[in-house]
């Protein structure tokens, strides 16, 4: 990879002098060497906020709503909508956090076994917080008092075609499951806009196995569109309240836990829908 | 438990805790183990130290030992470290150092009248590493036995497996450390060996997260395993240095040669047969793609371990004769 001197010289060209500085005071578990375990780095993140910069507000002009409602400390799971064909919509979230929050915290993005798999991309995704989505990691960043962002939607939400756009998959139960588990609240969140950014084509299987993806995703443009991007969070839903932990061994507790948070996200999602005024605006 | 027998005892490892254990005031007698009949004057004139030359591998002079020397020093504790280092050489003869003499040691030492706690120093290597198993390996993780798996760690897992299979079922209370890879000459460490070549080349694209143990974390948690009152079970023994693989090449001075990851299986073969090194890529494959970080927790919590010396490169430097320019600057840093 890239040394570390080039990508701190790198995020000082690209972020001015007051972002670098409240980066400083980013919450990050240093493990000796200025990495935490899963490979996060502060000197990479400023850099990959720098790179991120122009997308967020220039391309997709990001607008945040109620972004007070993310626990400014503590164990939170952020669970959000996915979509888009290619996955704008977690670097933006991963953004508007570090933008929104002070002292500004770090979202750790659970991404597909797959991801970690890429070459580069997988490095650069877990010097910026991405982690694999195993069990292990997750059950380890809750206790360590992180902040997850899990699409619990999956790939089959990233990857639904443009005539189901806003309608969500059915969601999956691991992200109730550990907020119950861990005591962790969930905060509901509808990022409006990336639905419309990237029109998938078709996919294709062959080939996608070589690397672990479910398919490889033809987009109808190159680039994302420069949709205006919305992204809501809802109050905090503190699960953990109504259930017991052992009760996250239910198969009917977590189903119903998962219902009712995506109850929240497609209430967002519809106030975005109804309070934007167009695709591009 | 103060009269303690450690088997590998001219190793870095197990030379390191014998003098440990030599200046410790709770420490009564050390019985030292090794293979070496002249193991120097380092080993021969510490205090409190009885070294005993043996072939482990022969079960009779095993048997003898434990029912006479072990017996008449009263030994309460037994410390195995003793595993075949060089991750080159396989074969029946290996295994039986590595699995056969671990099982031997620990059925004798169960109906031993004396030994009251065995101590089982395995590594971190018996864990597997891959895309879809946690970065931060805890116990539970699973463990690397696939049938391409290399025989230096299907030995490591079958032993360390051999002995957590005894815990609670015998009447001696049964450590298991997995420890952390010790970066240290000799101690039969694959990415010593990686890093003291003259180009580290590794896979173009992945940087993985790794964790390095130093000779004095790694004695201290054998100590610890040693003392702790009723202790017994698994632990993973990390480092202090937490790292990228990228890291560690630059913190040792070494170029970084990043290579399409096909080329290096090949290129690290013909390294090992022109130059007769250790290290081999095979066995190092997925932990040079994919994270692997031991969690320690457990051994902190009940053994009260937490690394806290973090390794010191410029003595790592020294042994490979590097020019004194390069170890000047390493100070510096």
């Amino acid at each position: 990879m890239v040394k570390r001197e080039t990508v701190t010289g790198l995020a000082r060209r690209m972020l001015p002098d007051a972002r670098l500085a409240r980066l400083q005071d980013l919450q990050l578990l240093d493990a000796g060497h200025g990495y935490d375990p899963f490979g996060a780095n502060r000197e990479w993140i400023g850099f990959g906020a720098g790179l991120m910069r122009f997308l967020y507000e220039k391309w997709f002009r990001v607008t945040s709503h109620d972004a007070h409602h993310v626990p400014s400390s503590g164990a939170a799971i952020l669970a959000s909508n996915h979509s888009g064909t290619l996955p704008y919509d977690a670097t933006m979230i991963w953004s508007d956090v570090l933008e929104h929050t002070s002292p500004p915290r770090l979202v750790r993005p659970v991404m597909d076994h797959f991801v970690p798999l890429l070459p580069i991309v997988g490095t650069f995704f877990a010097r910026a917080g991405g982690v694999g989505g195993s069990r292990g990691n997750v059950r380890a960043l809750l206790e360590a008092g992180e902040l997850l962002l899990i699409f619990p939607e999956g790939t089959v939400g990233i990857g639904k075609p443009f005539r189901e756009r806003y309608q969500l998959q059915r969601f999956r139960v691991g992200h109730a499951e550990l907020a119950i588990r861990h005591r962790a609240p969930v905060v509901p969140v509808a990022v409006v806009g990336a639905e419309e950014q990237m029109p998938q084509l078709t996919r294709i299987q062959a080939g996608a196995k070589l690397f672990g993806a479910p398919y490889i995703p033809i987009p109808a443009t190159l680039l994302p569109l420069p949709v205006h991007y919305h992204i809501y969070y809802g109050a905090p839903l503190n699960l953990h309240e109504d259930y017991r932990p052992e009760q996250a061994d239910e198969p009917a507790v977590v189903r119903e836990a998962a219902d009712r948070v995506q109850a929240a996200v497609a209430g967002l999602i519809t106030r975005g829908l109804e309070e934007r005024e167009g695709v591009f605006r | 438990m103060t009269r303690v027998m450690i088997t590998g005892a001219t190793t870095p490892i197990g030379a390191s805790f014998v003098r440990r254990l030599a200046f410790d005031d709770a420490i009564e007698q050390v019985l030292a183990l090794g293979l070496e009949s002249d193991p120097g004057p380092e080993l021969l004139e510490l205090p409190k130290v009885v070294y005993r030359q043996i072939d482990l591998t022969r079960g009779r002079s095993l048997r003898d030992l434990l029912f006479t020397d072990v017996k008449q020093l009263g030994i309460e504790a037994v410390v195995h470290t003793a595993h075949h280092r060089r991750a080159t050489d396989e074969g029946p003869r290996i295994h039986r150092l590595n699995v056969g003499v671990t099982r031997e040691l620990m059925q004798l030492c169960q109906h031993h009248p004396t030994v009251r706690r065995f101590v089982h120093r395995s590594h971190g290597a018996v864990y597997k590493v891959k895309a879809d198993q946690p970065a931060v390996i805890g116990e539970d993780h699973p463990l690397n036995l696939g049938p391409s798996t290399p025989q230096w760690i299907r030995d490591r897992v079958e032993a360390d497996l051999m002995v957590c299979s005894q815990m609670g079922m015998c009447p001696m209370k049964v450590v298991v450390l997995r420890c952390a890879e010790v970066l240290a000459p000799r101690s039969g460490s694959q990415l010593y060996d990686y890093v003291s070549s003259r180009v580290c080349m590794r896979p173009l694209g992945y940087d993985p997260m790794i964790n390095l143990l130093s000779l004095d974390d790694q004695v201290e948690a054998l100590y610890r395993a040693l003392v702790t009152e009723d202790a017994q079970g698994v632990f993973n023994i990390p480092g202090r240095d937490t790292l990228p693989l990228s890291e560690l090449i630059h913190m040792m001075g070494r170029p970084d040669v990043p290579m399409p990851g096909v080329l290096l299986s090949p290129l690290y073969r013909l390294r090992g047969r022109l130059e007769r090194r250790e290290f081999r890529y095979d066995m190092n494959h997925w932990r040079f793609h994919f994270s692997g970080v031991l969690d320690g927790r457990r051994a902190k919590a009940v053994l009260g371990y937490e690394p806290s010396h973090p390794l010191r490169p410029t003595e790592l430097a020294v042994h490979w004769h590097m020019g004194e320019d390069t170890i000047d600057l390493m100070r510096q840093q």
